[in-house]
């Protein structure tokens, strides 16, 4: 147990970190990172995707365990094993992606694992529930504590995050993208939330890609790259573009994906398409959505998250269940593809958004996994050679210029944007002309991505038509022809590359 | 860029952990020779390799078959009652066939011997598409739908049995006498079912490396919803895998009735099912999927067998009893043994906190009733001492290691 805090003032530091290194199999995470953070203050983490960010956030809430370095909370040494550690210590995370037990109430999703016993030590729902709605009345949140977790909306879901978070009353609270599935005005609820807990003096770490947000919220912010601390400084001592500037390291090579790529015919057409989604109040995942796409074209989907954007993907693509209505055209040709080996067959290929879920085989090496969809031509009379995989796979493997110590080394020895272009290697052996990329590059450190996206405009001037989905708006405007907006599965709005700014594609995404 | 190999792979012809294996069967056969009173290897070194020969190639024929749906990222729990369905299946059809020779015990004549095969392989085929039925159109779990064809297909054969013998014989029975000489020879030979084995571990070996297929089978269990994602049709593979499970314990149904001379569905290879998923897990199969060799599932099975066989020898009396704990500890030591590597690297304890404190009492409990009732109460009374105090000495040594050494 750490002394409360007694100073809520600027006065005295809550979180030291001192030489922390973080190594995974084939990447450095964390490089030797120092930071300091006051007592009472809203420190923003800023950073790229892979910067290391949400690995020193799960070493500060006692997910993750450093290789080296020292971290003290309250002035106290902090060695935590484990989530709990951490919580008896007052830091409590609310973490970007959902960890609900969906078919658990509210109330019994914030208090998982510290459930409130009455006189007999059995569960007391009752005072859960009370204390659940105190905390979601604060977040001015409507949803009752007995709804099931699973049948909330993606935002009300992050809000009983939120509230796991909050229920700790902790001293320190760590809000990893907080409001990346949020609409406008759930985000701007939670900012309200955030001013009452610093009024009460909670210490906040908020990690963010909004600049705006972070300008808004914060008293200090530090920057991350590749691992290794770039610098912290005080708001009002730094503009946005000057951290952008810190947290890029230099310009992403985007000027040269301009030039207009020659357009072909229409390759896919997607008309009035409807996903519905039954046990949901809100009825279908997708509604009405049309759009199309020519050759040589980059077609970007941009959504909140929850918004349908991999749904859409995934109907083209023949994954999702087939009682969809509307229509899909390939070249003209209506289908309705009932798996995606037909889709495959058809010419599409999708590389999927959640790399080690849905697109790595953790068990095949490299050559393993860039051949699988094409292992046919890499047998004769029915028995696969060592030696025709090997040359089937060095075309794609020298083309997406993946980094790799031989074609049998272990696939999860390379670092996230080897593996992805490995993914992507693999979908062109099978020499598709549509590709869908839900996004690619998640995950992925700044140089990899800017080499992905020279592959992408590559491949689109050799006349594939690609559909792109991104959860970062600068990628989509760096790479895309028009950008289509999905808000809660509906298509609220399209821009052409002139037109489409920053602002008003979230402005169409929160709508 | 680093390339850490995965801690299973690497190594001349076989992994390093098929290697050690293959040094444990060594170890074991050469301590069995030593101790066992009659040195039964050593004067009668045929006999006992023919002993260990025929019950390693009837349990590795469908050890084979569960390796590869275990590695497909399933389970098969039903082959010891598949084997019972397999030799009903071939009694009842030969006896369908030819009643008044198989009731006079003379023989039946090689066509009907073919058709009774033919039959017991069909059902397997039959067996494993139900199997994948209940897996891929219900979406049982795999644990479900192979637990309901455990219980199910024993009962369905002695129905059979039952039944058949009712129709055609005076009366009524609950198993079929073979006596037919084909079946003799394969008894009395017992290179053929150990020939067979061998064949069926070269096909299987060559399925599962060389063959799109057998990629497909691991992409399969290494990660189900990327390889449909990749174009894969899961569920076709999934019907190889669990046909060739059911078939092979229906090929290995055929040596049981060779062996036994009867089709006796009550309790013909009851429990067997777990033997194969042991001997497969031993050998390195994945319960998780993708991960499992051939060479590894075959040295499984022969590790298996010696050891059983090692103990009935150095156990006289009963040593029968004693087989579902030894296959329970070989497991168990197996699996640990694979992960000691990583244990020590990750700092992991074996007796953490509360729980390891009541688990030493109970291995020591656990060893030394074992050794009191096969040796002597003095003997297990030491050996349960021991045991308690080298456990004990261990979570000394693990608490000390957690509060010292910890990485500041």
């Amino acid at each position: 147990m750490t002394t409360p805090p007694t100073d809520h003032g600027f006065g005295g530091t809550a979180i030291m970190m001192r030489g922390i290194t973080k190594r995974f199999p084939g990447v450095v995470a964390l490089d030797d990172v120092s930071l300091d953070v006051r007592r009472g203050e809203l420190h923003a983490i800023c950073g790229e995707n892979g910067a290391g960010k949400s690995t020193l956030m799960k070493i500060l809430s006692g997910v993750y365990r450093p290789d080296a370095g020292t971290l003290m909370i309250h002035g106290l040494s902090a060695r935590f094993t484990g989530t709990r550690d951490a919580e008896r210590a007052g830091v409590a995370i609310i973490h970007q992606e959902l960890n609900l037990v969906e078919d658990l109430s509210v109330a019994a999703n914030v208090f998982l694992g510290r459930e409130r016993r009455g006189g007999l030590g059995f569960i007391d729902d009752a005072t859960m529930e009370d204390e659940t709605a105190r905390i979601l009345r604060m977040l001015e949140c409507g949803v009752s504590p007995r709804a099931r977790a699973g049948g909330l909306r993606v935002g009300d879901q992050q809000l009983v995050e939120i509230a796991k978070a909050l229920s700790l009353d902790a001293s320190i609270l760590v809000m990893d993208e907080p409001t990346s599935a949020l609409t406008e005005a759930e985000s701007a609820r939670l900012e309200r939330t955030i001013q009452r807990l610093r009024e009460r003096g909670t210490t906040i770490l908020y990690i963010s890609h909004k600049m705006d947000e972070v300008f808004r919220l914060a008293d200090r912010m530090t920057v991350l790259r590749d691992g290794r601390h770039v610098r912290t400084v005080d708001r009002a001592a730094t503009t946005p573009r000057e951290i952008t500037g810190w947290m890029v390291g230099r310009e992403i090579a985007g000027h040269s994906f301009h030039e207009p790529r020659p357009r072909g015919d229409k390759l896919l057409e997607v008309e009035r398409l409807t996903l519905p989604w039954p046990e949901h109040p809100r009825g279908y995942r997708l509604s009405d959505v049309s759009l199309d796409l020519r050759a040589g074209e980059i077609v970007g989907v941009a959504g909140l998250m929850g918004a349908g954007r991999t749904e859409l993907l995934e109907t083209i693509f023949g994954v999702s269940p087939p009682g969809w209505k509307g229509e899909i055209r390939i070249d003209g040709r209506p289908e309705r593809f009932a798996h995606p080996s037909e889709a495959c067959a058809a010419g599409i290929a999708m590389v999927t958004e959640d790399r080690k879920r849905l697109g790595l085989f953790p068990d095949l090496d490299v050559a393993g996994n860039v051949s699988l969809c094409s292992l046919a031509e890499a047998a004769r009379g029915g028995l696969l050679s060592r030696a025709r995989e090997e040359a089937l796979v060095a075309g794609p493997i020298r083309d997406t210029g993946v980094k790799t110590p031989g074609p049998h080394a272990a696939i999860t020895g390379l670092s996230g944007g080897n593996q992805q272009k490995c993914i992507i290697g693999r979908w062109l052996l099978t020499e598709p002309r549509i590709l869908l990329l839900d996004d690619p590059t998640r995950g992925i450190d700044v140089g990899a991505k800017a080499e992905l996206y020279a592959l992408i405009d590559r491949l689109c001037r050799r006349g594939m038509g690609v559909l792109l989905t991104s959860s970062e708006l600068p990628e989509l405007l760096t790479l895309s022809d028009r950008i289509l907006v999905l808000a809660e599965g509906r298509l609220t709005a399209e821009f052409s590359r002139a037109e489409a700014t920053e602002h008003k594609i979230l402005e169409a995404a929160t709508g | 860029m680093a390339d850490p190999l995965p801690p299973s792979a690497g190594g001349f012809l076989l992994r390093r952990s098929e290697w050690a294996l293959l040094a444990a069967i060594v170890l074991a056969v050469a301590l069995t020779a030593v101790v066992d009173a009659n040195h039964s290897y050593w004067f009668q070194p045929l006999a006992s390799l023919r002993d260990i020969a025929r019950s390693t190639a009837m349990l590795g024929i469908f050890a084979l078959g569960a390796a590869v749906v275990i590695i497909a990222g399933g389970i098969d729990l039903s082959a010891g009652s598949m084997i019972a369905l397999s030799t009903t299946v071939c009694a009842s059809t030969m006896l369908a066939l030819a009643p008044t020779e198989m009731v006079g015990f003379k023989p039946v004549g090689g066509a009907v011997v073919v058709a009774g095969c033919l039959a017991s392989l069909l059902a397997g085929f039959l067996v494993g598409t139900l199997h994948t039925w209940l897996i891929t159109a219900v979406r049982l779990p795999p644990f479900i739908a192979t637990l309901a064809t455990l219980v199910g297909l024993r009962s369905l054969a002695r129905a059979l049995a039952t039944s058949t013998t009712a129709a055609l014989l005076p009366t009524k029975n609950s198993q079929i006498n073979v006596y037919d000489p084909m079946f003799k020879v394969v008894r009395d030979n017992v290179w053929i079912p150990v020939a067979v084995f061998g064949v069926l571990a070269f096909i299987t070996w060559l399925l599962l490396t060389r063959t799109v297929l057998g990629r497909h089978i691991h992409a399969l269990g290494g990660n189900e919803q990327a390889a449909r994602l990749a174009g894969i049709r899961t569920d076709n593979v999934k019907w190889f895998a669990y046909c060739y499970a059911a078939m092979t314990a229906a090929l290995a149904g055929l040596f049981y009735v060779a062996n036994e001379s009867v089709a006796a569905p009550a309790n013909q290879a009851r429990g067997h099912e777990l033997n194969a998923i042991a001997a497969a897990v031993v050998g390195g199969c994945s319960l998780s999927g993708g991960v499992g060799t051939v060479p590894g599932t075959v040295l499984g099975t022969i590790f298996l067998r010696v050891v059983i066989d090692a103990v009935s020898k150095v156990i006289k009396t009963e040593s029968e009893i004693y087989e579902g704990l030894i296959v329970g500890v070989v497991v168990v030591l197996a699996v640990t043994f694979s992960q000691v590597g990583q244990m020590a690297k990750g700092g992991r304890r074996l007796l953490p906190g509360a729980l390891g404190l009541c688990a030493i009492p109970a291995l020591a409990l656990l060893a030394g009733g074992v050794v009191a009732m096969t040796a002597s109460p003095r003997a297990g009374l030491a050996a349960g001492l021991a045991a308690a105090v080298c456990l004990g000495a261990l979570k000394a040594w693990e608490a000390r290691r957690d509060t010292t050494a910890r990485p500041a």
